[in-house]
């Protein structure tokens, strides 16, 4: 109990670091926010007292500390502020661009376990065979391939070569399948080769041949004996492959065009509309750190003795 | 350390090719040769020209400085300041320990690869700006595994005695750490090597990194997107470049960390 | 002059060192015997400055002990060697620390008392055996002259023939260099054949503190008297008093 509440409290702490962390990278940002914003909003040259006014408006004449309570209050009530472009609020925006981008993380992630666990299995079956071999290889190569090289790849072959899929936009759910593919095939890779360790080593632990002496089922081993020891490892590496799945998303996005959280962000990084860039940081920051969270909790609940010595 | 063999030789050969590719390039990377726009391969262009007429071969060859040299620089700057900073937390006492890992695990709150694009974005497009935003989305793995590592070692027999003879705390750890952390940070070093030449590629790739017309790996792969129609060949060199790069360095990481784990087991 | 006062150390909510007083001349032997769990290693670290003791405190000459003025010989003697290092470059880092120059003569001086010869010194811990290796652990605690030398179980790795003649070496240096020295241990026959006095630790806390004649002759304590007897039937104290 006491180590789930240390978890939490630790949780806390991150997110407030993080959100200090991002207030304080856009604070130290290179130029006048309040003439960026001027020159977005009225897109020509802008006369002193309007930057003024602007400046004034967005609490920019405050000092470091001001403008970080002025934005973390509001925040805390999960109010994201608006848009120093537009002036209109972030949250609804950003809530059609997740609704876009939630189908395409999903759909890569379940291509990836879809891939991965049956490819792991084959592979351990035989350790050191060609299926095993094979599936290494392919899963290195996965790992070290770009995820925007790969998405161009797919692109060539099937929307450009082929014609069976369109190579960009949004319109319909086939326009989801190429996005899908890049990211699932990514994640794919990366999982492959953890599960393969995670079942091998599993496969070796010293209990093993004592329940099968015993007479346990080959079936009735693998399910309750094996996978749960499996799932430390996995569930270690679950949280590591989120952050490949957020990049993943962010990049897979931009190339194909998608107006996702992905777009969003780097829509707002090239206007230099900070409001932006925190509140979508800081969402994923938010979900990398939850997820993270229940990793630790449940690696807790599957082996309790894994304490806090690990930091 | 002979397990460190294979991982030197790969980083050897890459770190010859960003030093020496340049020399190998048959012609100017910026020369331009409108005439022979998108040219296939063949002739003066080994293999083809992009859409200004630029020979191909050439841009990757010099490219290899750009993408792999700021690899090298990046990951390096990593290593040095994550095995500082992994060390002070373990050498500090309980405190600073406390401290340095809360804030590497702030650090640690965001995907690295979507940090260094805010962070590179934020700071506006450029060369500088890109090492900024690898290196300090770059240096946390060093500073775990060496405060990891480091906190094992603090209660070895050789590493008290240090103390009590009363030797610095730079000649601890420069005789008693960092030897015994050696191996597992040239494993960390292969993993992040590799992911900054996937980082570099990337920011390039988004327009945030190296910057036309110098040709980085990445931006010669925003060029050749727009081409993929007429000359889809244009695309396949700096990608494959690319993951040939990565994948070399990740298997020599594989047979590094196998070699190691061997060893440490049967103990 | 050492002197341990009031030291009390508690870690963890447990009081591991309770209220501990010694003294110890230059010159002299103290043996500290205990049990494992005795506390004999957290009253080491607390005598070295490893630890910070909750109250309490220890001095040497009236003053904080500085530094490199205390060395330690260690139960596990290849542990005490950096593996990656050879025994010289180990033996000389005292030296080094505070910027002393080599000294050879006194080094092979040293190393004849002790019985190493000279080459074993170019290997890595690894390679010599553990007398040697222990011998190697004495003559890094000697080499910088310090005044004080504490010694944590210093024979329990070795075997019997070598416990005898290492601990003779250590007493003829000592006569030659005139440290003093504090060893904890559980070996009484140790303590009566090399200490001149004798403290009981058990559970924290020192139940007697006496001169090594007087304390064999007759212990005040329960505890010491159990040790005694019980030391006498296994005919530990004979063999070790004779030789």
């Amino acid at each position: 109990m006491r180590q789930i509440l240390d978890l939490l409290l630790r949780a806390l702490l991150v997110l407030a670091g993080a959100a200090l962390l991002t207030f304080t990278l856009l604070w130290h940002a290179p130029g006048d926010p309040a003439t960026t914003i001027a020159v977005a909003r009225y897109d020509s040259v802008v006369s002193q007292e309007i930057i003024a006014q602007i400046r004034a408006e967005a609490g920019l004449d405050a000092g470091y500390w001001t403008a970080f309570r002025h934005w973390v209050t509001p925040l805390l009530a999960g109010d994201l502020g608006n848009s120093a472009v537009s002036g209109r609020p972030i949250w609804p925006e950003m809530r059609t661009a997740m609704a876009l981008t939630a189908p395409l993380a999903l759909s890569g992630l379940l291509i990836g376990l879809g891939l991965s666990i049956p490819l792991a299995m084959l592979a351990v079956r035989h350790p050191g065979g060609w299926v095993d071999r094979g599936a290494v290889a392919v899963a290195s190569l996965g790992a070290a391939m770009p995820a925007y090289w790969l998405a161009l790849l797919l692109i060539l072959l099937f929307a450009v070569k082929l014609l069976w899929l369109p190579a960009m936009g949004t319109g319909s759910a086939r326009h989801l399948i190429l996005p899908a593919l890049t990211l699932g095939l990514g994640t794919a890779a990366a999982l492959t080769r953890i599960l393969r360790s995670a079942l091998l080593e599993a496969r070796g632990a010293p209990f093993l041949p004592a329940l099968a002496r015993r007479g346990v089922q080959r079936r009735e081993r693998a399910l309750s004996h094996i996978a749960p020891h499996a799932a430390i490892p996995v569930l270690t590496v679950a949280g590591l492959e989120l952050a490949f799945l957020l990049e993943g998303t962010v990049m897979v996005e931009v190339i194909f065009a998608r107006p996702g959280l992905g777009g969003f962000l780097i829509h707002a990084i090239q206007a230099r509309d900070f409001p932006k860039v925190q509140a979508v940081v800081l969402l994923i920051a938010l979900v990398f750190v939850v997820v993270n969270l229940l990793t630790d909790l449940l690696y807790q609940l599957v082996d309790p003795r894994i304490g806090e010595s690990d930091a | 350390m002979r397990e460190l063999r294979p991982v030197l030789i790969v980083a050897g050969l890459l770190a010859a090719l960003a030093l020496f590719g340049p020399a190998l390039a048959p012609n100017a990377p910026n020369a331009i040769d409108i005439p022979n726009r998108l040219a296939a391969p063949g002739g003066q262009y080994p293999l083809g020209t992009d859409a200004m007429g630029r020979c191909i071969l050439s841009r990757l060859l010099h490219g290899a400085s750009w993408s792999l040299g700021l690899a090298f620089l990046v990951s390096t700057i990593g290593l040095v300041t994550g095995t500082l900073i992994g060390l002070s937390a373990a050498m500090g006492g309980r405190r600073i320990d406390w401290v340095v890992m809360r804030v590497t695990d702030i650090f640690l709150a965001f995907p690295d690869l979507v940090a260094a694009v805010v962070i590179a974005g934020v700071l506006g497009a450029g060369t500088g700006s890109l090492i900024f935003a690898l290196s300090a989305t770059g240096w946390m793995r060093y500073a775990r595994v060496t405060r990891g590592i480091g906190l094992g070692l603090a209660k070895r027999g050789h590493v008290v005695q240090a103390r009590l003879a009363g030797l610095s705390p730079a000649a601890i750890a420069r005789w008693h750490y960092l030897p015994a952390l050696a191996p597992s940070l040239t494993v960390v070093w292969t993993g992040m090597l590799a992911r900054a030449i996937l980082g570099i590629s990337a920011l390039g790739f988004l327009g945030f990194g190296v910057q036309p017309p110098t040709p980085e790996w990445g931006t010669m792969l925003l060029d050749a997107r727009v081409h993929m129609r007429s000359t889809p060949l244009q695309m396949i060199w700096p990608g494959g470049a690319v993951v040939l790069c990565v994948l070399a360095i990740n298997l020599t990481g594989d047979i590094l960390r196998d070699a190691l784990t061997e060893r440490t087991e049967p103990a | 002059m050492l002197t341990v006062e009031t030291l009390t150390v508690t870690r963890g909510g447990r009081t591991v060192l309770r209220d501990v007083n010694l003294t110890l001349a230059p010159g002299r032997t103290l043996a500290v015997l205990g049990q494992s769990g005795a506390g004999k290693s957290t009253l080491v670290a607390s005598v070295l400055g490893l630890l910070r003791p909750d109250h309490g405190q220890v001095r040497w000459n009236g003053a904080p002990l500085p530094r490199g003025a205390a060395a330690l010989v260690m139960q596990e003697p290849r542990a005490a060697f950096n593996p990656r290092l050879t025994l010289r470059r180990s033996v000389q880092e005292p030296l080094r620390a505070r910027r002393l120059p080599d000294d050879p003569v006194r080094l092979a001086r040293l190393c004849r008392g002790l019985e190493l010869p000279p080459e074993s010194l170019d290997r890595l811990p690894g390679q010599v055996s553990i007398g040697q290796a222990q011998r190697a652990g004495v003559l890094r605690a000697l080499i910088a002259a310090p005044p004080l030398i504490l010694f944590d179980e210093p024979l329990s790795a070795l075997d019997a023939m070598t416990q005898k003649h290492t601990a003779r070496m250590i007493s003829e240096l000592q006569r030659e260099e005139g440290f003093a020295a504090l060893v904890v241990t559980h070996d009484l026959g140790y303590a009566a054949a090399h200490a001149d006095a004798i403290a009981v630790l058990r559970a924290g806390q020192i139940e007697e503190t006496a001169e090594t004649a007087t304390f064999f002759a007759a212990p005040q304590s329960a505890y010491g008297r159990s040790l005694v007897e019980a030391a006498v039937s296994l005919g530990a104290l004979g063999r070790q008093t004779a030789a």
